[in-house]
């Protein structure tokens, strides 16, 4: 399996709103990053414009239903449609999430928790190989934001992660809001589950809103608050060079809102002592 | 844990997200159930208005209540399980037909939003234009005429409607405010196709969208011509099969020849 080298830069999502900014080349980022399922079809406009975005630049991958974590294994209609996807783009890499979404029977088109058990990390494992073999490339999972943990659970999600990584040499896309919300929600401390991930696994950093209340839920909805701001800078402490993005899918502001997040996590990193000079 | 465990535990949290009646998980506290019923809202959220995007005219025409309703027994009666959210609208169409049972404007429009949803994103492919047509079925003699078979665009559908579907379209289009019964367009058909990357439909007659149904199921143009000389007479019905095939290339519905 070959590995994906570093990518340093800055990205949004091509979400329908922007479609024609980005097909007019107006929108200054290093790399967009697409939601695959949105384009895994057979023709039409989308496609045609993420083709012509392709044209001028890099483009991530990232899905939602691949249900990595599905007791049932992958869906080979899916995978081939993944894959007719990615020879056509020839993306920078392919995403998706430590999560599952489906049973043999039905869909929930959400991300729904894993249990962190030793029998869990096997079955992860068996489809991240199933998936790269299927994909001839090593791909990026992503940390969920979760709501609830399994009374089973025998390992930490940091722990759980660290060791899909090493298995199957998968690499990372680490949602720093995710690691906020979980963090609150389950009561653990964000700083010790960075501590305990294999930072040079990281590929891309997903930065994002959320909604607050008892329990914290991840709604990509709003802007980046200062804590996950605070994180993210420490996580950049930690990282090499990666590609970063503002993550919003709902509630969708004018374009230079999102640019001047982004702008906001330049200057964390031009502030950040790991990053000087890179 | 066995992976047949995870298989059995991954069923039931299922179960949960699709119906909040069954009881807790053994062990699961009121902390449990607080993070199920997100995961609960989310789903149902997500799907609602998922179909909320594809039939939004639909929903204008029976009102937001009542079509949040019927999105929600959807779910219940038909929860998704394909990949792809485009298919968590299959089959909505008849349920909202079977629930507007008194509205029957329902299922026509319902019938006509997901045909578009669908065309949307169906294969490209470049139309046969007339003079490439001309230049095709130059040479045919009576027998080729008789056997001629067409590839349609991809995404083509067409189907029966009883009322003035078009006017409705534009009315709910244009988001004013309620709107009145339609008149009524009975035995009329509507196309859908896509006219480059947009969208589009025309409603036909009753001989054109016979016409259309028949060589969209496979049938031949001697097949259609002798059905329509069968309705009108030898010469007009020869007549109307040239002046339908002429529309349909002048629309660019005609992909290929077969």
């Amino acid at each position: 399996m070959s590995a994906i080298e570093p990518f340093s830069g800055y990205g949004l999502g091509l979400r329908r709103d922007h479609y024609r900014d980005f097909e007019a080349g107006r929108v200054p980022v290093d790399f967009v990053e697409v939601i695959s399922e949105n384009f895994m079809v057979d023709g039409g406009n989308p496609l045609r414009i993420l083709e012509h975005v392709r044209a001028d630049l890099p483009v991530a991958m990232h899905g939602v239903s691949m249900s990595i974590g599905s007791a049932h294994g992958l869906d080979r209609d899916y995978l081939d449609a993944l894959n007719r996807l990615v020879r056509r783009i020839e993306p920078l890499w392919v995403s998706d999430h430590l999560c599952w979404t489906r049973t043999s029977a039905h869909n929930s088109h959400d991300l729904l928790p894993m249990p962190y058990t030793h029998q869990a990390l096997d079955l992860v494992c068996d489809n991240i190989d199933h998936a790269q073999n299927t994909l001839s490339r090593p791909m990026l999972f992503e940390n969920p934001s979760s709501y609830l943990t399994f009374p089973e659970d025998e390992m930490t999600e940091w722990e759980f992660i660290s060791a899909m990584a090493m298995r199957t040499g998968c690499y990372l896309l680490l949602d720093v809001n995710n690691i906020y919300v979980s963090a609150h929600n389950h009561g653990f401390s964000a700083e010790t589950y960075l501590a305990g991930l294999p930072m040079d696994r990281v590929r891309q950093i997903h930065l994002a809103g959320h909604t607050d209340g008892e329990i914290k839920i991840d709604t990509h909805d709003q802007p980046v608050c200062d804590e996950v701001w605070q994180l993210y800078a420490k996580t950049r402490d930690m990282t090499g060079p990666v590609a970063v993005m503002i993550e919003r899918d709902d509630a969708i502001p004018p374009l230079p809102e999102l640019l001047a997040e982004l702008d906001a996590a330049r200057e964390f990193d031009g502030a950040c002592p790991a990053m000087a000079g890179a | 844990m066995s992976a047949q465990t995870i298989a059995d535990l991954q069923q039931e949290f299922m179960a949960h997200v699709l119906d909040d009646t069954s009881a807790l998980p053994e062990g699961w506290t009121g902390r449990h159930a607080q993070g199920l019923a997100i995961y609960r809202n989310a789903y149902r959220a997500r799907l609602v208005d998922a179909l909320r995007g594809t039939y939004e005219r639909t929903a204008k025409w029976v009102g937001e209540d009542a079509f949040r309703r019927a999105a929600a027994h959807h779910l219940i009666t038909c929860p998704p399980c394909s990949w792809t959210l485009d298919d968590a609208g299959n089959g909505f169409a008849d349920t909202l037909e079977l629930l507007f049972a008194d509205d029957p404007e329902v299922a026509e429009l319902a019938w006509l939003e997901a045909a578009m949803h669908r065309c949307f994103v169906a294969a490209d492919a470049q139309p046969v234009d007339g003079p490439a047509f001309a230049e095709a079925t130059g040479r045919y003699n009576e027998n080729d005429w008789a056997r001629l078979r067409f590839k349609f665009v991809p995404g083509m559908e067409v189907r029966r409607v009883d009322h003035d579907i078009v006017a409705l379209w534009r009315l709910l289009g244009d988001g004013i405010g309620e709107a009145g019964k339609c008149a009524s367009g009975a035995g009329q058909y509507c196309a859908v196709w896509r006219d480059g990357f947009k969208p589009v439909f025309m409603l036909t007659d009753t001989h054109e969208g016979e016409a259309l149904c028949m060589m969209l199921g496979g049938q031949t143009f001697g097949e259609v011509c002798a059905h329509l000389v069968g309705v009108t007479g030898e010469g007009e019905g020869v007549a109307q099969a040239g002046a339908i095939l002429a529309n349909w290339l002048r629309n660019g519905l005609i992909a290929g020849l077969a």
